[in-house]
Protein backbone atom coordinates (compact mmCIF):
# COMPACT_ATOMS: atom_id res chain seq x y z
CA UNK A 1 0.00 0.00 0.00
CA UNK A 2 1.55 3.46 -1.04
CA UNK A 3 0.96 5.82 1.82
CA UNK A 4 -0.05 9.51 1.36
CA UNK A 5 3.64 11.56 2.16
CA UNK A 6 2.58 15.14 3.17
CA UNK A 7 5.49 17.00 4.39
CA UNK A 8 5.60 20.75 6.17
CA UNK A 9 9.46 22.46 5.47
CA UNK A 10 9.64 23.82 9.20
CA UNK A 11 12.37 26.69 7.71
CA UNK A 12 9.48 28.15 6.12
CA UNK A 13 6.58 27.88 8.59
CA UNK A 14 7.35 27.57 12.37
CA UNK A 15 7.72 29.67 15.32
CA UNK A 16 11.35 29.78 13.75
CA UNK A 17 10.50 30.04 10.39
CA UNK A 18 9.38 32.80 8.15
CA UNK A 19 5.50 32.51 8.89
CA UNK A 20 4.60 31.52 12.54
CA UNK A 21 1.53 29.00 12.12
CA UNK A 22 -0.47 30.33 14.39
CA UNK A 23 -1.09 33.85 12.02
CA UNK A 24 -1.12 31.46 8.69
CA UNK A 25 -2.83 28.52 9.28
CA UNK A 26 -4.30 28.32 5.63
CA UNK A 27 -3.83 25.11 5.34
CA UNK A 28 -5.91 23.68 8.14
CA UNK A 29 -8.78 26.11 6.96
CA UNK A 30 -8.42 24.88 3.51
CA UNK A 31 -8.52 20.96 4.17
CA UNK A 32 -11.72 19.31 3.76
CA UNK A 33 -10.77 16.37 5.73
CA UNK A 34 -8.60 18.22 8.32
CA UNK A 35 -5.82 16.39 8.09
CA UNK A 36 -3.39 19.03 9.47
CA UNK A 37 -2.55 19.41 13.78
CA UNK A 38 -1.40 22.85 15.00
CA UNK A 39 0.04 22.02 18.43
CA UNK A 40 3.02 23.48 20.32
CA UNK A 41 6.29 21.55 20.70
CA UNK A 42 6.96 19.45 22.72
CA UNK A 43 9.48 20.82 24.84
CA UNK A 44 8.95 22.21 28.02
CA UNK A 45 7.56 26.12 27.37
CA UNK A 46 8.80 29.21 29.66
CA UNK A 47 4.78 29.70 30.46
CA UNK A 48 3.31 26.22 30.22
CA UNK A 49 -0.33 28.23 30.05
CA UNK A 50 0.39 30.13 27.61
CA UNK A 51 3.36 28.17 24.62
CA UNK A 52 4.95 30.37 22.39
CA UNK A 53 6.47 27.54 20.01
CA UNK A 54 4.01 26.24 17.54
CA UNK A 55 4.20 23.40 14.69
CA UNK A 56 2.06 22.26 12.33
CA UNK A 57 1.91 18.41 11.73
CA UNK A 58 0.39 16.78 8.81
CA UNK A 59 -1.42 14.01 11.68
CA UNK A 60 -3.33 12.04 9.77
CA UNK A 61 -2.42 11.26 6.38
CA UNK A 62 -4.78 8.20 5.66
CA UNK A 63 -7.40 10.71 5.07
CA UNK A 64 -5.86 13.03 3.02
CA UNK A 65 -7.72 12.73 -0.88
CA UNK A 66 -4.74 14.53 -2.94
CA UNK A 67 -6.83 17.47 -3.84
CA UNK A 68 -3.34 19.79 -3.73
CA UNK A 69 -5.19 22.55 -2.01
CA UNK A 70 -3.03 22.93 0.92
CA UNK A 71 0.27 23.14 -1.35
CA UNK A 72 -1.40 25.37 -3.47
CA UNK A 73 -2.52 27.74 -0.67
CA UNK A 74 0.23 27.83 0.98
CA UNK A 75 2.04 31.21 0.97
CA UNK A 76 5.18 30.03 1.58
CA UNK A 77 5.14 26.94 -0.90
CA UNK A 78 5.75 25.19 2.37
CA UNK A 79 4.03 21.58 2.07
CA UNK A 80 5.02 18.70 -0.26
CA UNK A 81 1.76 16.20 -0.90
CA UNK A 82 2.60 13.18 -3.03
CA UNK A 83 -0.70 11.35 -2.87
CA UNK A 84 -1.00 7.55 -1.63
CA UNK A 85 -3.85 5.25 -0.99
CA UNK A 86 -6.28 6.81 1.27
CA UNK A 87 -8.16 5.05 3.97
CA UNK A 88 -11.55 5.54 5.22
CA UNK A 89 -13.25 3.48 7.53
CA UNK A 90 -16.27 3.06 5.09
CA UNK A 91 -14.78 0.87 2.88
CA UNK A 92 -11.63 -0.69 4.13
CA UNK A 93 -13.07 -1.46 7.49
CA UNK A 94 -9.98 -1.28 10.59
CA UNK A 95 -10.08 -5.39 11.51
CA UNK A 96 -11.99 -4.74 15.16
CA UNK A 97 -10.18 -6.55 18.12
CA UNK B 1 -28.25 10.41 34.25
CA UNK B 2 -26.12 9.93 37.31
CA UNK B 3 -26.17 13.27 38.91
CA UNK B 4 -23.29 12.21 40.87
CA UNK B 5 -21.11 12.31 38.51
CA UNK B 6 -21.00 15.84 38.12
CA UNK B 7 -20.61 16.95 41.59
CA UNK B 8 -17.62 19.17 42.47
CA UNK B 9 -17.34 16.26 45.66
CA UNK B 10 -16.27 13.64 43.39
CA UNK B 11 -13.48 15.37 41.76
CA UNK B 12 -11.95 16.24 44.94
CA UNK B 13 -12.28 12.59 45.68
CA UNK B 14 -9.81 11.56 42.59
CA UNK B 15 -7.64 14.89 42.96
CA UNK B 16 -8.78 15.74 38.66
CA UNK B 17 -8.04 19.18 39.51
CA UNK B 18 -4.34 19.06 39.37
CA UNK B 19 -4.84 15.92 36.21
CA UNK B 20 -7.30 18.33 34.04
CA UNK B 21 -4.56 21.06 34.56
CA UNK B 22 -2.06 19.09 33.48
CA UNK B 23 -4.25 17.66 30.58
CA UNK B 24 -5.46 21.33 29.37
CA UNK B 25 -1.74 22.74 29.66
CA UNK B 26 -0.97 19.95 26.99
CA UNK B 27 -4.12 19.36 24.75
CA UNK B 28 -3.04 19.98 21.33
CA UNK B 29 0.10 17.94 21.62
CA UNK B 30 -1.76 14.61 22.68
CA UNK B 31 -1.52 13.63 19.14
CA UNK B 32 2.08 13.65 18.21
CA UNK B 33 3.19 12.48 21.92
CA UNK B 34 4.41 8.99 21.69
CA UNK B 35 2.72 6.03 23.70
CA UNK B 36 5.35 2.77 23.76
CA UNK B 37 6.75 4.39 20.89
CA UNK B 38 4.14 4.99 18.43
CA UNK B 39 2.44 8.33 18.49
CA UNK B 40 -1.12 9.46 16.36
CA UNK B 41 0.69 10.73 13.32
CA UNK B 42 -0.47 8.43 10.45
CA UNK B 43 -2.26 6.61 13.30
CA UNK B 44 -4.32 5.16 9.86
CA UNK B 45 -1.80 3.05 8.36
CA UNK B 46 -0.42 2.18 11.28
CA UNK B 47 -3.33 0.39 12.39
CA UNK B 48 -3.38 -1.30 8.97
CA UNK B 49 0.04 -3.17 9.60
CA UNK B 50 -1.10 -6.73 10.02
CA UNK B 51 0.01 -7.74 14.34
CA UNK B 52 1.28 -4.51 15.75
CA UNK B 53 -2.11 -2.62 14.24
CA UNK B 54 -4.07 -4.41 16.43
CA UNK B 55 -2.06 -4.08 19.27
CA UNK B 56 -2.12 -0.57 18.59
CA UNK B 57 -6.19 -0.75 18.57
CA UNK B 58 -6.22 -2.36 21.87
CA UNK B 59 -3.72 0.14 23.49
CA UNK B 60 -5.40 2.97 22.44
CA UNK B 61 -8.94 1.36 23.65
CA UNK B 62 -7.28 1.11 26.93
CA UNK B 63 -6.46 4.36 27.10
CA UNK B 64 -9.08 5.93 26.40
CA UNK B 65 -11.25 4.41 28.95
CA UNK B 66 -8.74 4.18 31.30
CA UNK B 67 -9.53 4.48 35.14
CA UNK B 68 -6.54 3.21 36.38
CA UNK B 69 -4.84 5.49 39.17
CA UNK B 70 -1.59 5.18 36.78
CA UNK B 71 -3.17 7.06 34.23
CA UNK B 72 -1.66 9.61 32.11
CA UNK B 73 -2.97 13.24 31.87
CA UNK B 74 -0.99 14.54 28.62
CA UNK B 75 -2.42 11.68 26.89
CA UNK B 76 -6.09 12.72 28.16
CA UNK B 77 -6.45 9.27 28.83
CA UNK B 78 -9.66 8.28 30.23
CA UNK B 79 -11.33 11.05 28.22
CA UNK B 80 -14.28 9.70 26.09
CA UNK B 81 -17.96 11.03 25.51
CA UNK B 82 -21.30 10.68 24.11
CA UNK B 83 -23.44 12.39 22.08
CA UNK B 84 -26.72 13.26 23.52
CA UNK B 85 -29.98 15.30 21.54
CA UNK B 86 -30.67 18.66 22.70
CA UNK B 87 -33.35 18.43 25.57
CA UNK B 88 -30.84 15.73 27.17
CA UNK B 89 -27.80 18.33 27.11
CA UNK B 90 -29.89 21.06 27.83
CA UNK B 91 -31.16 19.26 31.03
CA UNK B 92 -27.48 18.43 32.35
CA UNK B 93 -26.70 22.25 32.11
CA UNK B 94 -29.91 23.40 33.82
CA UNK B 95 -29.45 20.77 36.65
CA UNK B 96 -26.77 18.58 36.99
CA UNK B 97 -23.54 20.63 35.86
CA UNK B 98 -21.79 21.84 38.75
CA UNK B 99 -21.02 25.77 39.20
CA UNK B 100 -19.37 27.47 37.84
CA UNK B 101 -20.05 27.34 33.79
CA UNK B 102 -17.85 28.76 31.07
CA UNK B 103 -17.93 28.83 27.43
CA UNK B 104 -14.84 29.14 25.68
CA UNK B 105 -13.13 28.45 22.12
CA UNK B 106 -13.39 24.48 20.80
CA UNK B 107 -9.92 23.64 21.38
CA UNK B 108 -10.15 20.95 18.21
CA UNK B 109 -11.61 23.10 15.80
CA UNK B 110 -8.48 25.86 16.84
CA UNK B 111 -5.92 22.89 16.47
CA UNK B 112 -7.46 21.22 13.26
CA UNK B 113 -9.75 23.87 11.62
CA UNK B 114 -7.52 27.14 12.88
CA UNK B 115 -11.00 28.59 13.78
CA UNK B 116 -11.83 30.41 17.36
CA UNK B 117 -15.33 29.08 18.20
CA UNK B 118 -16.81 30.12 21.22
CA UNK B 119 -19.07 26.83 22.10
CA UNK B 120 -17.80 24.26 24.28
CA UNK B 121 -19.41 24.59 27.92
CA UNK B 122 -17.16 23.32 30.63
CA UNK B 123 -18.02 22.94 34.06
CA UNK B 124 -17.52 22.58 37.71
CA UNK B 125 -13.81 22.18 38.13
CA UNK B 126 -12.57 22.35 34.51
CA UNK B 127 -13.89 25.77 34.43
CA UNK B 128 -11.18 27.38 36.23
CA UNK B 129 -8.30 26.11 34.78
CA UNK B 130 -9.53 27.33 31.20
CA UNK B 131 -9.37 30.79 32.47
CA UNK B 132 -5.86 30.25 32.62
CA UNK B 133 -5.67 29.04 28.84
CA UNK B 134 -5.78 33.00 27.62
CA UNK B 135 -6.49 31.35 23.96
CA UNK B 136 -9.32 29.36 24.66
CA UNK B 137 -11.14 32.73 26.14
CA UNK B 138 -13.26 34.26 23.94
CA UNK B 139 -12.57 37.51 23.31
CA UNK B 140 -15.99 39.16 21.84
CA UNK B 141 -18.84 36.95 23.75
CA UNK B 142 -19.06 36.62 28.08
CA UNK B 143 -16.93 34.13 29.08
CA UNK B 144 -18.77 32.77 32.49
CA UNK B 145 -22.39 32.57 31.67
CA UNK B 146 -25.23 31.07 33.89
CA UNK B 147 -27.37 28.20 33.34
CA UNK B 148 -30.15 29.94 31.76
CA UNK B 149 -27.05 31.22 28.96
CA UNK B 150 -26.01 27.66 28.47
CA UNK B 151 -29.12 26.31 27.68
CA UNK B 152 -29.85 29.05 25.56
CA UNK B 153 -26.45 29.01 23.34
CA UNK B 154 -26.28 25.28 23.79
CA UNK B 155 -29.56 25.59 21.43
CA UNK B 156 -28.62 28.34 19.18
CA UNK B 157 -25.91 25.81 17.87
CA UNK B 158 -27.17 22.81 17.49
CA UNK B 159 -29.68 24.50 14.92
CA UNK B 160 -27.01 25.41 14.00
CA UNK B 161 -25.79 21.87 12.99
CA UNK B 162 -23.46 21.28 15.90
CA UNK B 163 -23.61 18.43 17.54
CA UNK B 164 -24.20 18.18 21.36
CA UNK B 165 -22.07 15.43 23.06
CA UNK B 166 -21.32 15.08 27.20
CA UNK B 167 -17.64 14.22 27.94
CA UNK B 168 -15.81 12.46 30.61
CA UNK B 169 -12.13 13.79 31.93
CA UNK B 170 -11.54 11.93 32.89
CA UNK B 171 -14.15 8.91 33.84
CA UNK B 172 -15.91 9.07 35.83
CA UNK B 173 -15.73 13.18 36.22
CA UNK B 174 -18.46 14.84 33.41
CA UNK B 175 -17.27 18.58 32.89
CA UNK B 176 -18.58 19.23 29.27
CA UNK B 177 -20.76 19.59 27.24
CA UNK B 178 -19.58 20.33 23.47
CA UNK B 179 -21.06 21.14 20.15
CA UNK B 180 -19.09 18.78 17.75
CA UNK B 181 -18.41 18.57 14.09
CA UNK B 182 -17.61 16.36 12.10
CA UNK B 183 -14.57 15.69 10.38
CA UNK B 184 -12.49 18.70 12.98
CA UNK B 185 -13.46 17.08 16.10
CA UNK B 186 -10.49 14.65 17.85
CA UNK B 187 -13.18 12.39 19.43
CA UNK B 188 -15.41 12.06 16.27
CA UNK B 189 -12.45 11.80 14.22
CA UNK B 190 -11.44 8.76 15.92
CA UNK B 191 -14.59 7.21 16.11
CA UNK B 192 -15.54 7.70 12.41
CA UNK B 193 -12.33 7.24 10.73
CA UNK B 194 -10.58 5.30 13.00
CA UNK B 195 -13.07 3.18 14.44
CA UNK B 196 -12.27 3.61 18.25
CA UNK B 197 -14.68 4.39 20.76
CA UNK B 198 -13.97 7.65 21.76
CA UNK B 199 -17.52 8.80 21.03
CA UNK B 200 -20.44 6.87 21.81
CA UNK B 201 -23.44 7.08 20.15
CA UNK B 202 -27.08 8.67 21.83
CA UNK B 203 -29.85 6.77 23.51
CA UNK B 204 -31.44 7.59 20.88
CA UNK B 205 -32.13 6.93 16.64
CA UNK B 206 -33.65 9.51 14.18
CA UNK B 207 -37.11 8.46 12.95
CA UNK B 208 -38.06 9.42 9.58
CA UNK B 209 -41.98 9.20 9.13
CA UNK B 210 -42.38 8.40 5.07
CA UNK B 211 -45.94 10.40 4.89
CA UNK B 212 -44.79 13.15 6.34
CA UNK B 213 -41.31 13.20 4.44
CA UNK B 214 -42.28 16.01 1.82
CA UNK B 215 -38.62 15.54 0.18
CA UNK B 216 -36.89 19.19 0.54
CA UNK B 217 -33.79 17.67 1.65
CA UNK B 218 -33.32 20.25 4.13
CA UNK B 219 -32.54 17.78 6.72
CA UNK B 220 -29.88 16.25 4.98
CA UNK B 221 -27.42 19.30 4.94
CA UNK B 222 -27.24 19.33 8.85
CA UNK B 223 -26.38 15.42 9.02
CA UNK B 224 -22.46 15.53 10.14
CA UNK B 225 -22.84 11.75 10.11
CA UNK B 226 -24.01 11.51 6.73
CA UNK B 227 -26.40 9.32 7.53
CA UNK B 228 -29.02 11.06 5.80
CA UNK B 229 -29.77 10.65 1.99
CA UNK B 230 -32.14 12.18 -0.73
CA UNK B 231 -33.72 9.72 -2.96
CA UNK B 232 -34.99 11.38 -6.13
CA UNK B 233 -36.83 8.26 -6.99
CA UNK B 234 -39.02 8.30 -4.27
CA UNK B 235 -38.81 12.08 -3.42
CA UNK B 236 -38.37 11.39 -0.28
CA UNK B 237 -35.18 11.42 2.82
CA UNK B 238 -33.71 7.60 3.90
CA UNK B 239 -31.31 6.81 7.00
CA UNK B 240 -28.48 4.78 7.50
CA UNK B 241 -28.99 4.00 11.07
CA UNK B 242 -25.98 2.33 11.71
CA UNK B 243 -24.75 5.62 10.62
CA UNK B 244 -26.74 7.67 12.92
CA UNK B 245 -26.12 8.69 16.07
CA UNK B 246 -29.44 9.90 17.60
CA UNK B 247 -28.02 13.95 18.13
CA UNK B 248 -31.59 14.97 16.65
CA UNK B 249 -29.60 17.87 14.72
CA UNK B 250 -31.39 17.53 11.84
CA UNK B 251 -35.16 17.84 13.29
CA UNK B 252 -34.24 22.31 13.54
CA UNK B 253 -34.39 21.45 9.73
CA UNK B 254 -37.48 19.58 9.30
CA UNK B 255 -40.62 21.87 8.76
CA UNK B 256 -43.56 19.24 8.21
CA UNK B 257 -42.63 17.01 11.69
CA UNK B 258 -40.96 14.03 9.99
CA UNK B 259 -38.43 13.43 12.07
CA UNK B 260 -38.67 12.27 15.53
CA UNK B 261 -36.15 10.48 18.28
CA UNK B 262 -36.94 7.06 19.17
CA UNK B 263 -34.96 5.57 22.09
CA UNK B 264 -32.27 3.13 20.86
CA UNK B 265 -33.70 0.20 22.09
CA UNK B 266 -36.70 0.47 20.67
CA UNK B 267 -35.14 -0.44 17.41
CA UNK B 268 -34.10 -4.11 17.61
CA UNK B 269 -31.40 -3.88 14.55
CA UNK B 270 -29.89 -1.25 17.04
CA UNK B 271 -30.74 -2.18 20.57
CA UNK B 272 -26.93 -1.79 22.46
CA UNK B 273 -25.30 -1.07 19.64
CA UNK B 274 -23.12 2.45 20.71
Amino acid sequence: MKKTKITIDYKKCSFAGKVDPRECRKCLHVCDTAVFLMHPTLEEHPDPYNPEKWLITPVWPSMCTGCMKCANICPEKAITVVPGQSLHNLNHPYPKF
Amino acid sequence: MNAHLYTNELADEYNMQAYLEEQWKNMETLFIRKIMGFSSIGLGYKMKMPIIGRVLRAAAERQVHSESPKRVPKRADGHFGQVVPLEDAQHILGNLAAEPICKNYCVCRWMQRGVKDAVCINFGQLSGIIEKLHRYVPENTKFWIDREEAIAALEAQNKKGYVASVWFQPVPYINAVCSCESPECGGLRLRNDFGLMTVYKGEYVINVNQDNCQGCKSCVRMCQFNALRFLPSVNRVIVDLDKCFGCGVCRHACNHEALTLVPRDSVPGQAGKY
